[in-house]
């Protein structure tokens, strides 16, 4: 009887008859294990990347994403919350429509990112624009810098195919920018995507990462956090978004 | 100079300074993002599952935030509150709790 009750709500919470457990536990599907189903573009995505963007839109959605992500789109230094300003907006696309979809964990975002919060495909058109075009944190968080030599090495090694000499990442093949990202979230996803917990992980990069240690993993992703933002995608130190009073 | 700030606060506790202390947890509430989801007037969750905190007993408040944080509790919404409490210490925590249970 009370699994009846918890299910009926969750039906009229989520009108799609996602149960209140699926939110906890995150996802009802496994981790991607073929590259080939890594970015189907099923759904949403493929919409969203089709419609033409509304700025004023996109300035009114992202107000629900800024209570965490704050409203520059830096997110914060200690990595809790990612910065998302200036990313890719492919990459902002896929990885807001798999949360959306349950094929990436985020328990504490998923309630933001739903329909009902947030908007249809237009409004993810929208918001990921805008977010796409915000300039970046001029002081995201590092790591501690005491094996920068090692991480440079194994990023020339590892990395540099998808993410670019310069953490660029690419846009058309869905690869994250990852220069300007804070330390303590970078260290946390790949953590996860090596260890198996994050399941929209690209398999290629499961693979390539398999050996690191956790020293590598510390040392590589702290290069990756000192690699310098571009001059002209950076705001000035103490910037403010004048879109929002 | 932490304990300074200890004894400097535990005197305005004890001598009724409650707005200063309210005004603490309330800007704790917003700069620790507990608003995103529990409703900026602490009773208007995002979804109803969550729960409505205003008026809360202020030690239960404290308790369930610890036992969040420490992973004690870790049954039904808290994996979505888990990953922000790293952003908060006891103090905050206590702060918050207080604040909380001032609402109506």
């Amino acid at each position: 009887m009370k699994k009846l009750t918890a299910i009926a709500a969750a039906i009229t919470i989520f009108g799609a008859g996602l149960s209140a457990s699926a939110l906890a536990a995150g996802g009802h599907g496994g981790q991607v294990t073929d590259v080939k189903d890594w970015n189907t573009g099923e759904g949403e995505q493929s919409v969203a990347m089709t419609l033409t963007p509304d700025r004023e839109n996109g300035i009114e959605v992202y107000e629900v994403c800024s209570a965490c992500h704050l409203l520059e789109g830096w997110g914060m230094t200690n990595g809790t919350f990612p910065q998302l300003a200036g990313q890719h907006k492919n990459v902002l696309i896929k990885q807001l429509a798999d949360i959306r979809a349950l094929n990436r964990d985020n328990p504490t975002m998923y309630p933001f990112a739903l329909p009902e919060s947030i908007g249809d495909e237009q409004a993810i058109a929208d918001v990921t624009d805008y977010i796409a075009k915000l300039p970046m944190n001029p002081e995201n968080g590092k790591g501690k810098g005491d094996n920068l030599a090692l991480g440079e090495q194994l990023y020339k090694d590892n990395c540099v195919q998808c993410h670019a000499d310069n953490g660029e990442g690419n846009q058309e093949k869905f690869y994250p920018k990852i220069v300007g990202q804070h330390y303590a979230y970078m260290l946390r996803q790949f953590e996860w995507i090596r260890d198996g917990k994050r399941r929209n992980a690209n398999p290629d990069m499961v693979k390539q990462i398999a050996g690191f240690s956790d020293a590598d993993m510390a040392a590589v992703i702290d290069y990756v956090s000192r690699i310098p933002v571009p001059a002209k995608d950076v705001a000035p130190i103490g910037w403010q978004n004048p879109d929002y009073n | 100079m932490k304990k300074v700030l200890l004894i400097a606060s535990t005197v305005a506790l004890l001598s009724g300074f409650t707005a200063s202390v309210s005004a603490g947890g309330a800007e704790l509430y917003q700069s620790k993002t507990c608003w995103s989801c529990h409703g900026k007037d602490a009773k208007t969750p995002i979804i109803p599952i969550y729960p409505k905190l205003a008026g809360q007993n202020k030690d239960y408040a404290l308790n369930q935030m610890k036992d969040i944080k420490s992973g004690a509790r870790n049954n039904g919404q808290t994996a979505a509150m888990m990953g922000v409490m790293g952003l908060v210490n006891d103090a905050e925590m206590a702060e918050i709790a207080d604040w909380l249970s001032s609402l109506k």
